[in-house]
């Protein structure tokens, strides 16, 4: 029998417009021990199925049809107390901000303390070294050091990837029968997330656990999934054991998602652009035929007008479509030819023993004690040339990014542009970096004025210039034809943009000056697979036209692999390893960049290996 | 209905703005509303009570102090010491502490350090105690009140103020506008100031409020302007004496500042509700 069976299952959200569908129709099985992936875009409603799982919908959204049995019980039906008394219990959670998670202000033995009573194996009169014990025994099965130490510690003591092992050692103290997992790694660094998925197999393994697996990442889920269901605007597209959706994929969704994601390791392709993006819930309703037909590639007329069946296409895989056979005919595009750099091209940049300390604690009388966020990094680049730096977050990849564009001061080490020497602050020599090279910022929602409209905003090197209202706006709407977004936008303030959009205004202003290098500082991170190959593909197309060198800063090792021509890996504030993509990626020379390379998820070794490779790290 | 600026679509700031349009407009029109000259002294009708009290006369509406000088006259002229001295010691509170503010939140490093020590300093006289002070130092007169308030109540300004402007400092849209080549003064008027005006405005309309006060208690303890400007303060002060027999003197002026600094405080109340980007940015939208 099923442990969970989830029949039909709609959910809605109410208010004074009007009664929208978040969730329509969702059938699906889990059966005991198994690993449930959910995959899609955001909006998509994966955590609102967590959430309807566990009945802790927000305000004003209710089941409004289906059947959800949770090991043979009417979740639908139990009452309030029943329900609290489940959660935790038979069913745990994962949340995504560990941090967040648990209480600043009490310690992890308190909170597992709290935790012990709430699930029944409480200390109540037993005493105090007993549930220690258990505590312990509990942190050493999810490897933390020093188990006793940790019981000690408050939260902000702890790093991000040590919380979560802490909230999976608690997830599985009352041995759960179902352990839902929303996004458990999108906070962490890579090498993190490989330890944290592979533990999380780990003890599912061992307690027979059954998990529902939150991601947007479906290398992922491929990699620790054994059904995996595709979710598309609250519609469940595909449904199936992972092997068969990742294999032949059935929804043309799913196969243009994985076409979408750059590939870590073998032959190099194209990537398959969706265009725009998913349908809001508003403009749902009046979607008659099939939720994703505006953007899909094999879309023929009968998709726009009538809903699509829910066809067979393997043992236990469905797809919603009108003809999923035909779905495996999506070829990615070739691969790109950019990779001939031309062997003749000018130096345009060279940085030689750059370094940058930070005074962690000034002293009065003494040296003041300081911490080296960049040591001694030196890099040469090519005009046109594209460059990835790598590594993982306090990496100083970050602050070399402002070393080299000029908003921080260098501690020392020397930096030439076009053969002028560009190490000093002073005036001249800010305005004739300024000229040439410019920033992307990380955060399109900080990096973008909200006070100002997008014209504005893409135009502003020209405020300085003086230009005319009229200049201005030629110029803006030239640049925004350039970075794909009509002309009319400009009239628009960033927030009424999507993510995807502001990136590209972002883009836009930096582009404004015409500049030689363009410094993108983890332009893509934190967007959908398909916003970002929407966005590769626009700084690919931007290489062609205009023959400007770009450094990208990127965790995601298979970004840079599509990307750039050579990549620059730091660890600590040191580059440990520089060369040819294709080199680097194929014969690591440097201990740590194997270390990175291993970590990637869907590659390689399975987890459980993986996992143990990366003990190393600590 | 023709829609209304976004800054008084808000019942609050709608109120507010409401009372002080009639407070200000009986302060500007104090010599033509005014049955009385609010000094002239008419000993036959001392302390006569408010006209809804029986024994009332009708040529003095709200009644008679102590010396026999016209209630509603007071207060009107009243009104405007208040008012002049809640827009002047705001307007020159705000520019000294908003001007401290973002050279300390922008620069940072010593000018910050120097800025904070100053402001630390001058927050440990007690404020009362240090206008009384001033005004000591500096004699009675209206733009001597003004002045002492502005040399007390900068700080409040600077201090809040100095807390946003680092925040806003710290997005990448300040970086992105140096790097472009905004001067600094450019970057802070253009990118920085349009990012912390609401709030500022909100302190402004709060600290309006505050003046009215201060100038009423230094008017109280005989500070502010001279006897021969009627302020409300004065009028509570000369009703003390009187306040078992004829409890209106005392109440009305009371009322007076009340009512004003109701009209100030809630006005920020709403300002603040409607122009915090963090709660309007998608309504806008």
């Amino acid at each position: 029998m099923s442990l969970l069976s989830v029949n039909g299952v709609s959910v809605a959200f109410a208010n004074a417009l009007g009664t929208f569908t978040v969730l329509d129709k969702l059938t699906f099985e889990l059966q005991p021990g198994k690993v449930l992936g959910l995959v899609g875009e955001s909006g998509a409603g994966k955590s609102m199925i967590g959430r309807t799982i566990a009945q802790l919908l927000p305000n004003r959204f209710h089941v409004t049809e289906g059947d959800l049995r949770f090991d043979g019980r009417d979740m639908l039906k139990t009452g309030a107390a029943e329900q609290r008394a489940l959660l935790g219990r038979d069913i745990a959670f994962i949340p995504q901000e560990p941090l967040a998670a648990l209480d600043p202000v009490l310690t992890i033995g308190q909170q597992i303390r709290e935790h012990l009573d709430h699930i029944g194996r409480g200390a109540g009169r037993r005493p105090e070294r007993d549930w220690r014990k258990v505590a312990i025994e509990a942190l050493d099965a999810v490897h933390l050091h020093d188990p006793a130490g940790v019981l000690d510690k408050y939260p902000h003591q702890l790093s991000g990837g040590m919380c979560q092992r802490i909230l999976i050692a608690m997830a599985f103290l009352s041995q759960p029968k179902l352990l839902i997992a929303d996004e458990p790694t999108t906070a962490l660094d890579v090498s993190v997330q490989a330890r944290i998925v592979g533990l999380i197999g780990d003890m599912q393994r061992r307690h027979g656990t059954a998990v529902i697996f939150i991601t947007h990442d479906l290398r992922l889920a491929r990699e620790i999934c054994d059904d995996v269901l595709v979710l598309y605007a609250g519609k469940q597209v595909e449904f199936g054991p992972a092997s068969e959706v990742f294999e032949r994929p059935g929804h043309p969704y799913t196969r243009a998602l994985q076409l979408a994601i750059p590939p870590a390791a073998g032959e190099h392709r194209g990537l398959f652009t969706l265009p725009d993006r998913m349908p809001g819930l508003m403009s749902l309703k009046q979607m008659g035929g099939c939720r994703f037909a505006p953007r899909c590639p094999l879309a023929e007329a009968r998709c726009h007008e009538v809903p699509p069946p829910d066809v067979t296409v393997g043992p236990g895989h469905r797809a919603l479509c009108h003809k999923p056979e035909a779905t495996p005919g999506i070829a990615p595009p070739p691969a790109l030819e950019h990779r001939h750099r031309d062997p003749d091209a000018q130096l345009l940049f060279r940085a030689r023993d750059v370094s940058r300390h930070y005074i962690t604690r000034a002293r009065l009388f003494r040296k003041p004690d300081t911490f080296p966020a960049v040591r001694s990094a030196s890099l040469d680049l090519a005009e046109g040339e594209f460059l990835g730096i790598v590594g993982e977050s306090g990496s100083g990849k970050s602050t070399l990014a402002r070393l080299l564009v000029g908003l921080e001061g260098t501690s020392g080490g020397t930096m030439e542009l076009l053969g002028r020497d560009v190490s000093g602050m002073d005036r001249g020599t800010a305005a004739f970096r300024r000229e040439n090279v410019q920033m992307v910022f990380q955060d399109p929602q900080s990096a973008l004025n909200p006070r100002r409209r997008v014209g504005e905003i893409v135009t502003q090197a020209m405020e300085v210039m003086n230009g005319s209202r009229a200049d201005r706006a030629t110029r803006a709407a030239e640049l925004l034809q350039e970075i794909g977004l009509s002309p009319e936008m400009a009239q628009r303030y960033p927030s009424q943009m999507s993510g995807g959009q502001k990136q590209r205004v972002n883009i836009a202003r930096a582009l404004c000056t015409v500049p030689r290098l363009l410094i993108a500082d983890e332009i893509v991170s934190g967007l959908d697979v398909s916003v970002q190959a929407q966005l590769l593909e626009l700084l690919l197309h931007l290489r062609r036209e205009r023959a400007m060198s770009i450094i990208l800063i990127s965790h995601d090792l298979s970004v840079v692999r599509y990307l750039c021509d050579r990549v620059l890996v730091m660890y600590r504030g040191e580059v440990v390893e520089q060369g040819e993509v294709d080199a680097v990626f194929a014969n690591p020379q440097a201990d740590y960049t194997r270390k990175l390379l291993a970590a990637m998820p869907g590659e390689g070794a399975p987890a459980a290996e993986k996992f143990a490779a990366e003990e190393a790290f600590a | 209905m023709p829609s209304l600026p976004l800054w008084l679509s808000n019942t609050r700031s709608l109120i507010g703005f409401t009372l002080l349009i009639f407070i200000v407009g009986a302060a500007l029109l104090a010599p033509v509303l005014a049955p009385h000259d609010p000094n002239e002294q008419d000993l036959i009708n001392m302390l006569l009570p408010p006209f809804w009290v029986e024994g009332s006369d009708a040529a003095f509406p709200l009644g008679t102090d102590s010396l026999g000088r016209d209630i509603l006259s007071r207060l009107l002229y009243g009104a405007r010491v208040a008012m002049t001295v809640a827009i002047f010691a705001t307007l020159g509170a705000t520019l000294l502490g908003a001007f401290l503010a973002h050279l300390a939140g922008y620069f940072g490093g010593w000018v910050d350090w120097l800025i904070g020590r100053i402001i630390d300093v001058w927050l440990s006289f007690p404020p009362v105690v240090l206008s009384l002070i001033l005004m000591v130092g500096l004699g009675a007169g209206l733009w001597n009140v003004i002045l002492a308030i502005v040399l007390v109540d900068w700080t409040r300004f600077c201090r809040v103020l100095r807390s946003e402007v680092m925040v806003v400092r710290r997005r990448d849209y300040v970086s992105a506008a140096r790097l472009l080549g905004f001067s600094h003064v450019r970057t802070i008027t253009r990118e920085i100031l349009p990012a912390t005006l609401p709030l500022l405005i909100t302190l402004m309309a709060l600290e309006m409020g505050i003046a009215v006060v201060v100038e009423a208690i230094l008017s109280f303890a005989g500070m502010s302007v001279g006897n021969e400007v009627p302020a409300w303060g004065q009028m509570i002060a000369d009703a003390r004496q009187d306040v078992y027999n004829a409890p209106s003197t005392l109440i009305l002026p009371s009322f007076a500042v009340f009512v004003t600094v109701f009209a100030f405080n809630i006005l920020g109340d709403g300002l603040r509700r409607s122009l915090d980007t963090r709660l309007t940015q998608t309504e806008r939208a």
